[in-house]
């Protein structure tokens, strides 16, 4: 009898310290947990809004190489419309079906990555040494990396080179210049300049340029240098040189008006390329200008990165992170910049990116010192750029000034 | 008993069905039975479909529903501060006054052309089938297509629109359709009724088609022509569809989220903000979702308290 | 002295006005469509046509949506045929029920239905995709056939029961004194007066679910099954859009609908009920 009991003690005691371990193996934020990492994953899945072609290919074929090198035979590429990722990701972590791989648009890692749903890459052995600052401050919350940005793009001036050597106006290198070479630059039905102002995130995005170039801060909105931007995209509304429909263009708008030699300049980013070449326009491009000799252009920075969801399943998120790594490769990174018409992230390729691609040479140098919207604000970032958007809109509808729209529009 | 009856015909009263000899006790039960199943297939699609998305809704909006809660499930209960928070806001009274405008507008608009075109359309003529499938075919092509298509043709400088009234003399300067705070709204509101007219169109015609031929001969020769045989016979006797077709219209007007998204984003300067574009802005941009759940409740209240009131209406003005 | 071929002359010129006026309405209305042609016929893909004709029209628009969307075309036709025939069947039995059977609980039963339809379409589709997740019925097109169905059916209870208000309960109870039993009394008599109800129900559950994008969004996580809603997609990207192959493909699908939808007018006959009562 006391045998048996002995033997089943023996027994449990045995079982117990196995039964503990399998169930705390199990999936949970413990990062570089080994559990099951010696399981072989087979396939990924990858979430991202490259829904057009060809970049739903292009960004295919990358995932897929990138899969095979590491040993994953399958990568099944989503692609939603852009304005419907956060609802999709939204619906997908409520029901405990995160894809393994998730693309952000750079100013959404933070806000997601506070809420729980990121792993932070540096548990897996990524860094961003080597990256430019921007994307570096965009995907990094609360001293953690959760994502990595194979390529940015920015903000710049394209021009008609034609047109205004016609004129006799040289690209304006200050907001004085900008300014007479709009006016000098109207005629007809030609404006002679064009931007975005409409009542979302990218009439804000368009915004940052005069807005950081000026000194003005995000987290400082009644400050004088803000007003001073909002006072040069009122006078150049006022001058006549900015259609007012500004308010109503999207960036697709105005690279329409663009092309269709309906404004002389605009304030558009690279992506805007392969339709500038197609149509045959003879453009050049310039940073943007700066109100006072002793400024530096800031543009705002744009782009994509490649991020790892919290899913619990170990072995898929070890495999997730190195997809991800594989598409950082410097080889990678200037595919997709080719590819996308972006600049690679990582310093040391730039200048073999500007002999490869010449045509990309000024944008190159700005995104090297593109800011990160998210840099200063983190995850309050959406919040703010809504005061920003409503108050531009109030100064360009003429129901604020300049001195107080964005008190108006709610700035703290 | 139900509401909005009507008197079809002006010579036979609908007589109830209790007043047929009751059927043998056991065929009155399975006749029961029978009645209710006539309902569950119904009644069950209902409530799979409606019934949790209502309950969700109304919870969430007592509760602090954020991003996090989509992650861990923790939605810490919040009471009424959700709705203080949405109706204290600088904006909602000009969404409350936007979304009247927008919505009388709208119905008024579309039903009134509706109403007109549904009459032109009562009388035979060749192409009569075709021509009025074809009205339907805005319904066809997704929103997204449509919006896009709108603003090219309001756009101030080179839209269509403006450029064929000034070249026909109408106006001396481009009409700010989409930029201006102040036409912005009429121009949603003239985009939202061309949208509805077919909705109004179609569903007239057909209460049209159900008036009998008879009673308008029987009113011809009492010398009700025109305007009198169609206050006098064509009206009442549209009453069960025009009453659905309002009730509905203000109920999907309410409702309407895309076409504004598209054509303004509620700009400029929230000259075309509605309650409903707040609600999916608050939860879907800015991911405070118990404030975007309040929002839409209240509109569901306001909903709710159109319908009941419209009726109420409609069924005192039958039992006049 | 006006002749019998004087008057059909003057019927006949006043029928072909009828149709003139017509088509210009019908031309007023649908200008924004022209429109899409319009931008659909533009070789640079952008919104911004500058003249009422495209100045070098080009077909590269077309020619791209036909390469790339007749499956989506299919599977569009195929969730709007399965919607209405779905909508149909359960909407109709209970829109009569309504009507004119005495239930204690019909202004309740309204009254939820018309809640029903105050509810946003995305509260509707985020519950549903949890719900679709646990039951597996994600990706399927079926499960859009149910999803768009039960969408469609409190509006169609709403409008045949106000059609239905209509029947007169004598020709139901000529059948049932003849020894009808209830369900033969519906599908004999009830359905054929109510079929201009029917058919219009039917045309806007077509309606719905074709042009439906939330539901085809929400419940499919693999882009195998994309309707010609999502499918447009493919020339609408986060920065770059290509407008003319969507409005492209906006048009040509809608051919075969708009064939369905002019067939389906036809057989909305007027006086339906009024011969039956004779």
């Amino acid at each position: 009898m006391i045998k048996n009991r002995l033997m089943a003690a023996i027994a449990m005691a045995t079982l117990a310290p196995l039964t503990l371990a399998a169930c705390g193996g199990g999936g949970s934020n413990e990062a570089g947990s080994e559990g099951s990492a010696t399981q072989t994953v087979s396939s990924l899945t990858v979430l991202d809004y490259y829904t057009e072609s060809p970049s739903h290919s292009q960004i295919g074929d990358q995932l897929q190489k990138c899969g095979t090198s590491i040993g994953v035979a399958t990568v099944d590429h989503q692609s939603v419309p852009g304005p419907t990722l956060i609802q999709k990701v939204l619906q997908q972590a409520s029901s405990k079906t995160l894809p393994d791989v998730l693309m952000l648009d750079n100013p959404d890692i933070q806000q997601i990555a506070e809420a729980g749903a990121l792993m932070p890459l540096g548990d897996f052995g990524l860094n961003a040494d080597g990256y430019a600052p921007g994307p570096v401050s965009a995907a990094t919350f609360d001293g953690q990396l959760y994502g990595l940005q194979p390529g940015a793009n920015t903000l710049a001036i394209f021009y008609h080179k034609d047109v205004l050597a016609k004129a006799g106006v040289q690209p304006p290198k200050t907001w004085a210049e900008l300014k007479t070479a709009a006016k000098k630059l109207t005629s007809g039905k030609q404006y002679g300049f064009a931007f975005n102002a409409t009542a979302d995130y990218e009439g804000a995005w368009q915004f940052l340029p005069p807005m950081w170039t000026n000194g003005g801060d995000e987290t400082d909105l009644k400050s004088p240098q803000v007003a001073g931007a909002l006072q040069l995209w009122k006078d150049l509304v006022d001058d006549g040189s900015v259609s007012k429909s500004a308010v109503n263009w999207k960036q697709a708008d105005v690279n329409d008006q663009f092309i269709a030699g309906k404004a002389a300049m605009m304030l558009n980013g690279p992506w805007q390329i392969p339709s500038l070449q197609k149509a045959k326009v003879n453009f050049g491009v310039a940073p943007f200008p700066v109100n006072t000799p002793d400024q530096t252009s800031i543009a705002p920075l744009g782009g994509e990165a490649w991020t790892v969801p919290v899913t619990g399943d170990d072995a898929k998120m070890a495999k997730a992170a190195e997809l991800v790594k594989c598409m950082n490769t410097d080889e990678n990174q200037m595919l997709r910049a080719k590819q996308g018409g972006l600049v690679p992230t990582k310093l040391a390729l730039a200048e073999q990116y500007k002999t490869e691609v010449p045509s990309m040479a000024g944008f190159t140098d700005a995104v090297a010192n593109a800011r990160a919207r998210t840099g200063k604000l983190g995850p309050k970032w959406p919040d703010t750029a809504k005061v920003i958007y409503t108050g531009m809109q109030l100064v360009l509808t003429d129901q604020a000034a300049p001195a107080d729209a964005m008190a108006k529009a709610g700035a703290s | 008993m139900s509401d909005a009856e009507t008197l079809t015909t002006a010579t036979e009263p609908t007589t109830p069905s209790s007043e047929i000899a009751p059927a043998p006790r056991r065929g009155r039960r399975g006749e029961e039975i029978a009645k209710i199943l006539f309902v569950v297939p119904a009644a069950l699609t209902i409530i799979a479909l409606f019934g949790y998305p209502v309950v969700k809704n109304l919870v969430m909006s007592f509760q602090n529903y954020t991003l996090r809660t989509f992650i861990n499930g923790e939605a810490p209960w919040v009471g009424l501060q959700n709705y203080v928070a949405v109706v204290t806001d600088e904006l909602f009274s000009k969404a409350l006054v936007n979304t009247a405008l927008f919505t009388i507008g709208s119905i008024v608009g579309q039903f009134v052309i509706g109403m007109l075109l549904a009459l032109f359309f009562h009388k035979n003529f060749p192409l009569n089938g075709v021509l009025r499938a074809l009205f339907l075919l805005p319904w066809l092509l997704p929103l997204i297509v449509g919006s896009a298509a709108w603003r090219a043709i309001l756009e101030q400088d080179s839209g269509v629109l403006n450029v064929t009234l000034e070249k026909l003399g109408i106006i001396d300067a481009p009409i700010p359709w989409l930029t201006s705070p102040d036409v912005a709204l009429i121009a949603i509101i003239l985009v939202n009724i061309w949208l509805g007219i077919p909705f109004n169109l179609t569903l007239l015609y057909s209460g049209l088609q159900e008036i009998p031929d008879e009673l308008y001969e029987a009113g011809a020769l009492d010398g009700a022509t025109g305007w009198k045989a169609f206050w006098n016979i064509t009206w009442p006797n549209l009453q069960a569809v025009v009453s659905i077709v309002i009730m509905l219209g203000v109920i999907y007007t309410l409702k309407v989220l895309d076409i504004i998204l598209g054509l303004t984003q509620g700009g400029p300067a929230n000259a075309t903000q509605t309650i409903n574009l707040m609600s999916y802005q608050r939860s879907f941009v800015e991911f405070k979702f118990g404030q975007g759940a309040a929002l839409s409740n209240i509109l569901i209240l306001i909903s709710l308290v159109f319908a009941i009131v419209y009726l109420r209406a409609t069924r005192r003005q039958v039992d006049e | 002295m006006v002749t019998h071929q004087q008057r059909l002359a003057a019927r006949q010129t006043r029928r072909g006005l009828r149709t003139a006026i017509a088509i210009v309405l019908l031309a007023l209305m649908l200008f924004p469509v022209y429109w899409m042609l319009n931008i659909s016929l533009q070789a640079s893909g952008g919104t911004l046509p500058s003249s009422f004709f495209p100045p070098n029209p080009s077909l590269s628009g077309y020619t791209t949506a036909i390469h790339d969307q007749g499956q989506n075309l299919v599977t569009s036709l195929i969730i709007a045929v399965g919607t209405v025939v779905l909508t149909l069947l359960i909407a109709t039995p209970c829109a009569y029920a309504l009507a004119q059977f005495r239930f204690r609980w019909i202004t309740w039963a309204l009254l939820a239905i018309l809640i029903s339809q105050m509810i946003p379409g995305i509260v509707i589709a985020n519950a549903l995709y949890t719900l679709y997740e646990n039951i597996g019925l994600l990706n399927s097109v079926p499960g859009l056939i149910i999803a768009n169905a039960a969408h469609a059916v409190p509006f169609g209870i709403l409008i045949m029961r106000a059609f239905m208000l209509g029947v007169p309960t004598s020709i139901v109870e000529a059948a049932r004194v003849d020894g009808a039993g209830l369900v033969r009394a519906f599908l004999s008599i009830v359905v054929p007066i109510s079929r201009n109800s029917l058919i219009t129900v039917g045309l806007f559950a077509f309606l719905f679910a074709w042009s439906d994008f939330i539901f085809a969004l929400t419940l499919t996580t693999e882009g195998k099954i994309t309707p010609v809603t999502l499918g447009i997609y493919t020339y609408l990207g986060a920065h770059i859009s290509n407008w003319s192959a969507v409005m492209a493909t906006a048009m040509l699908a809608s051919i075969p609908a708009i064939i369905l939808l002019v067939i389906a007018q036809k057989y909305i006959a007027a006086g339906a009920t009024g011969g039956a009562v004779k």
